[in-house]
């Protein structure tokens, strides 16, 4: 692995802890039914979107963030072992995979909060940042991967 | 020795994907844009009907509303007694008229302040129509004066429903806000420095797609939701003022609702 190839990867492995610390602050604040630090400004309001509906998961009452918790810690991890190891193009096309994931779920929460709540939740804007990050970085990974090769 | 051949720079998928999720959220905006109804419009003459109709609003009917389905967000603060230019204890608000929560405490608080004084210049608005509840229909106190022999009432409505500048707040109650506004939210009202809340004491989603006439003529039947909401917030509002006037007018103050709301206030 290369000197920037590492950096792209440690970029990935800083982007998912930091999306670890947003989402499990999230999550305290909902279990803990603490104030959440959060303006409610124009079209900023935590309070609106973590109080819909949307959430928690469908169905249950774990909060969205918890899930946020979950992608996050599996893309550190996935950051950690290839910035470990060797760093093959099959763990890096797995990252890719598991970032479309988190892209496309993403691409669904910001289209509940502008389109169903006409709210944005700053906290979840950066957790959202983060995963495009992540995604950005994946995927720029994969291609340095499969550049094509002469002798 | 293997060369690399580079065809496509491996940037490009990148900002192509950065492009193609700024399309993506443009069109969510832009959908969202399109779905948000006009703003009511309102006849001066109508306009003026409904103020009058909610500055004098039967005792009867508030008291029997209690606290209604209002949230009550008011907290005891510490700090030297707040005095208004008349040398009375001070109302003080902070808003902004695109603010749809703002939108929705005023009414209680026209219905409340107007049990101890008399406004003029008050003026029908609405607030954004791309925020969160759009268009909520309001009122403004860009331009209002409140006269009283009990308590003195100051605002500021920071913006417009554009989010253009409007009104400026003085050093004085900048420092007033950084003390007891700790969410940094508005609406923000502080009752002479004794108590304090912030955000509005109900949802405004209850007032959507409604004009000025129907939440008005909805406060005359109290299991509404609007009479419930805005009656139940103007009682918790009145309840705090009557904390900062010496319980005057004894005739507003002296009400079992209020006295009750009162109690839970603690003195």
């Amino acid at each position: 692995m290369g000197r920037s190839d590492r950096m792209l990867v440690a970029a990935a492995l800083l982007a998912g802890l930091a999306g670890i610390a947003i989402s499990a602050y999230l999550t305290i604040v909902h279990y803990a039914a603490l104030p959440l630090v959060c303006t409610t400004t124009g079209i900023i309001s935590c309070e609106r979107v973590l109080g819909s509906p949307y959430s928690v998961i469908a169905g249950s009452g774990l909060p969205t963030s918890a899930a946020g918790i979950v992608w996050f810690s599996v893309s550190a991890g996935l950051a950690l072992v290839q910035l470990t190891g060797r760093g093959s193009a099959r763990q890096a096309r797995l990252h890719l995979a598991w970032s479309a994931v988190g892209l496309a779920t993403v691409l669904y929460l910001v289209f509940l909060e502008i389109v169903q709540l006409g709210a944005l939740c700053i906290w979840c804007s950066s957790a959202h940042a983060l995963v495009v990050l992540t995604f950005l970085i994946t995927l720029t990974r994969t291609q340095t991967f499969s550049a094509p090769t002469a002798h | 020795m293997r060369k690399p051949v580079s065809r496509t720079p491996t940037w490009l998928p990148a900002a192509a994907s950065v492009g193609g999720i700024a399309l993506v959220v443009v069109a969510f905006l832009a959908y969202r844009w399109a779905t948000t109804p006009a703003p009511p419009v309102i006849s001066p003459n109508s306009a003026a009907l409904v103020i009058s109709t909610i500055t004098s609003l039967p005792a009867t009917q508030l008291e029997q509303a209690g606290t209604g389905s209002a949230k009550n967000s008011i907290k005891k603060v510490s700090g030297s007694t707040l005095i208004g230019p008349n040398g009375k204890p001070e109302v003080f608000y902070l808003g902004a008229e695109y603010c749809p929560y703002c939108a929705a405490e005023r009414w209680p608080m026209i219905i409340a302040l107007s049990r101890f004084g008399t406004f003029t210049g008050l003026q029908t608005t609405t607030s954004s129509s791309t925020d969160i509840y759009p268009n909520t229909p309001t009122f403004t106190f860009r331009s209002a004066t409140f006269a009283s022999q009990y308590v003195a009432f100051q605002s500021v409505e920071t913006s417009d429903r554009n989010q253009n500048a409007l009104q400026t707040q003085t050093s004085d109650q900048q420092a007033l806000v950084s003390k007891y506004d700790t969410t940094n939210s508005i609406p923000f009202v502080d009752f002479g420095n004794h108590y304090a809340f912030a955000g509005a004491m109900y949802l405004p989603d209850i007032l959507g797609n409604m004009s000025w006439q129907q939440v008005a003529d909805s406060l005359q039947q109290p299991g509404s939701p609007q009479a419930r909401a805005i009656l139940g917030s103007a009682n918790l509002i009145t309840a705090a003022i009557c904390q900062i006037s010496g319980q005057q007018p004894a005739a507003v103050c002296s009400g079992s609702s209020i006295q009750s709301i009162e109690a839970g206030l603690g003195g």
